[in-house]
């Protein structure tokens, strides 16, 4: 262990007494008589790169890495123990604070674990109104992704703009949900409040939604800006440096790491369970997988970009729908309390890869147990061949192209 | 359906840039310095002007004093257990038990509002709620009121029954009205009358079913299906666990 190494130095006590280093201590200690010596930087829990509360330790040659270590569990809050003691509608607000930057995704899992193990198929206008809070939820997640990447290149301009563009987003968030971030909305059978309720003071029509007249306002005005912030990235011979052709893995370490989500769409991996293995109505929608081979982080920097002009497609879609099904369908069922015993197993394509929930019900209104599978605890476990051979400068970038977020990694 | 980004900017190598060498980017930052010059701020001043916000966010909860049965059900819903029932004396200075939020521990998830039986309890747009101490935190059922509620406030809470979904009916229906109720296994049933003393709306009335070896009087609880609003109290109040809910879904 590396650990070892640095504690063990030969002759410690001599040092210790002030004997001066020699050459043949140093070498002894490294194993080499080269002048440069392998060091082991530790980046983090606070550093600017890290985007939340973890270490990467990173083994640097001179200004080559050659290994990486990352640390998680500095988050971390018991989350899976607590919920035990909890009743199901109890666990969905607390399934929010999973990730503070798509909640949707991890309350609407919670709740399809729910209903497949009580054996339920929620309405049709459920459906799409959860693929519409969904995709609303990547949109702005990706977004504060590529702000936190412009910071990480030292470009404010992308981060500003990225962060305005998604004010429009956290304002649909608000008026479906009532809240930015934490928004608590579906529930076990249906949704808290149907779309066409939101504004009821203001006049509205039988079947006509102002909420949702206002998200397909909302996806015309983003296609037009998201051209203007990538203009920013393309466009720039910095950002092109930096992320084409460093941090490279290939499909085969993909795959033997457990790698979802963009991540692996970017090494070639053509798989998303959006459209692979469908929850909801995402089979009734019509959207494409981008699927890159490179591997890089450009790779992975195109495939999140281009996912997000996808989801305006998905929305548009989803609208349609809804306004079709009207005020009349039925939007949240009423579910008994208790889950019958038994296990289940439920996945759905979050942001950042595939997440999981594993649900060990015992006939109680509480879980015996429920395990939460999160993407990026998986996704970091690449960090040594993704880091190995890049410089320190790159490191940064390269682990911005993962997406950290602590909140689902730690629980 | 196409993937317009990546087909023009695959691997890198759009270099649009390059082509008019410095044409492109000068025409570009002026593009950008009409367009910023021109367009309306973004941000606001915030202490002097706020943001909109729309009726359904959720900021502190609110209380209609007077339209609370004081049942607990905020209480019992409350994710953070910051909700606590207290006696305070109302109009009429009787003394009633009425919910006191401590807005410290409050996580704003609005299930204090969704599963009020009787709509007393809203949740206000109120966000401005940073106190010097933490003991100013702690709403009291006075402190709680909120003048402007309006329609958009409440949640509707409106359900399909399962059963009704499954049939293909989907009549959408109140989530209270005449949907989960208490039941009596009365074999259990000792007569005790706790499940009547707790009731808040007094849904509750004993009825007799004769006399017992002693020569008491045998009370069995009937539930008045129009009053009650299914908050479980005679439920965990009764020491035999003779009742239990009755769940239709």
């Amino acid at each position: 262990m590396t650990d070892e190494k640095i504690t063990q130095i030969p002759d410690a006590q001599a040092i210790a007494e002030g004997a001066e280093v020699t050459k043949e201590m140093a070498a002894a200690y490294t194993g080499s008589t080269m002048d440069t010596d392998k060091m082991w930087i530790i980046m983090g829990p606070q550093h600017p790169f890290s985007h939340g509360l973890w270490t990467l330790k990173i083994c640097a040659d001179g200004e080559i890495v050659t290994d990486a270590d990352p640390i998680v569990g500095y988050l971390h809050r018991g989350w899976e123990k607590e919920v035990e003691n909890r009743t199901y509608t109890k666990i969905i607000p607390m399934a929010d604070r999973l990730c503070y930057a798509a909640s949707m995704t991890y309350t609407h899992l919670f709740c399809m674990t729910c209903e497949k193990a009580l054996g339920i198929d929620v309405p049709e206008k459920t459906k799409y109104i959860r693929i519409v809070a969904d995709e609303i939820n990547r949109l702005q997640s990706h977004l504060m992704w590529l702000a936190s990447v412009g910071t990480d290149f030292g470009n404010y301009t992308v981060f500003l703009w990225s962060t305005r563009e998604r004010e429009y987003w956290m304002d649909m968030n608000v008026r479906l949900c009532g809240a930015r971030l934490t928004t608590n909305y579906p529930r076990i059978g249906g949704v808290r409040n149907d779309v066409f309720d939101i504004d009821c003071d203001l006049p509205n029509d039988e079947d006509h939604s102002r909420f949702l007249r206002d998200l397909v306002r909302c996806c015309d005005h983003f296609d037009k800006a998201l051209w203007e912030i990538v203009g920013l990235v393309d466009n720039n011979s910095t950002f092109m440096s930096r992320m084409l052709g460093t941090g490279i893995i290939t499909r085969e370490q993909c795959a033997n790491l457990g790698i979802t989500g963009p991540a692996a769409r970017g090494t070639g991996i053509d798989f998303d369970i959006r459209r692979d293995n469908p929850y909801d109505n995402y089979d009734q929608v019509d959207f494409d997988v981008p699927v890159i081979n490179s591997g890089d982080s450009y790779a992975r920097y195109m495939v999140r970009v281009e996912e997000m002009f996808q989801c305006t497609k998905i929305i548009r879609q989803c609208v349609q729908k809804i306004k079709a099904l009207g005020r009349s369908a039925p939007y949240r069922l009423k579910v008994p309390s208790k889950i019958p015993a038994g296990r289940t197993f439920c996945t759905l394509e979050d942001p950042r890869g595939e997440s999981m929930m594993y649900l060990h019900s015992d006939g109680t209104d509480h879980p015996y147990r429920l395990k939460v599978r999160s993407p990026i605890f998986v996704n970091v476990s690449a960090s040594k061949p993704l880091l190995e051979g890049c410089r320190i400068a790159d490191v940064p970038i390269i682990m911005a192209m993962i997406d950290m977020c602590l909140g689902e990694t730690d629980r | 359906m196409t993937m317009e980004y990546l087909e023009k900017y695959r691997d890198g190598r759009h270099k649009n840039w390059k082509d008019l060498w410095i044409v492109g980017p000068i025409f570009r930052t002026f593009k950008l310095l009409v367009k910023t010059t021109i367009h309306r701020p973004v941000t606001v001043l915030y202490p002097y002007e706020a943001l909109w916000n729309p009726d359904n966010y959720r900021g502190r909860p609110a209380l209609d004093f007077n339209k609370c049965i004081g049942c607990g059900m905020c209480a019992k819903m409350c994710v953070c257990n910051s909700i606590i029932l207290v006696d305070t004396p109302d109009d009429e200075g009787k003394t009633v038990s009425r919910p006191q939020i401590n807005i410290g521990r409050c996580s704003f998830c609005g299930y204090c509002a969704e599963y009020c039986p009787v709509d007393a309890m809203t949740v206000s747009p109120i966000v401005e709620l940073a106190e010097f101490t933490r003991s100013d935190l702690i709403y009291g059922p006075r402190r709680l009121a909120y003048e402007h509620t309006t329609e958009g406030m409440k949640v509707k809470n409106e359900v399909t029954l399962l059963s009704d979904y499954l049939n293909g009916k989907g009549e959408i229906r109140h989530h209270f009205a005449s949907i989960d109720r208490p039941e009596l296994e009365s074999a259990k049933c000792i007569s005790c009358q706790k499940c009547k003393k707790v009731c808040p709306v007094d849904a509750i009335v004993m009825e007799e079913h004769g006399k017992n070896a002693k020569g008491r009087p045998i009370l069995w609880p009937i539930i008045n299906n129009e009053t009650c609003v299914t908050c479980e109290n005679c439920i965990e109040a009764c020491p035999k666990d003779a009742l239990h809910l009755k769940e239709v879904c």
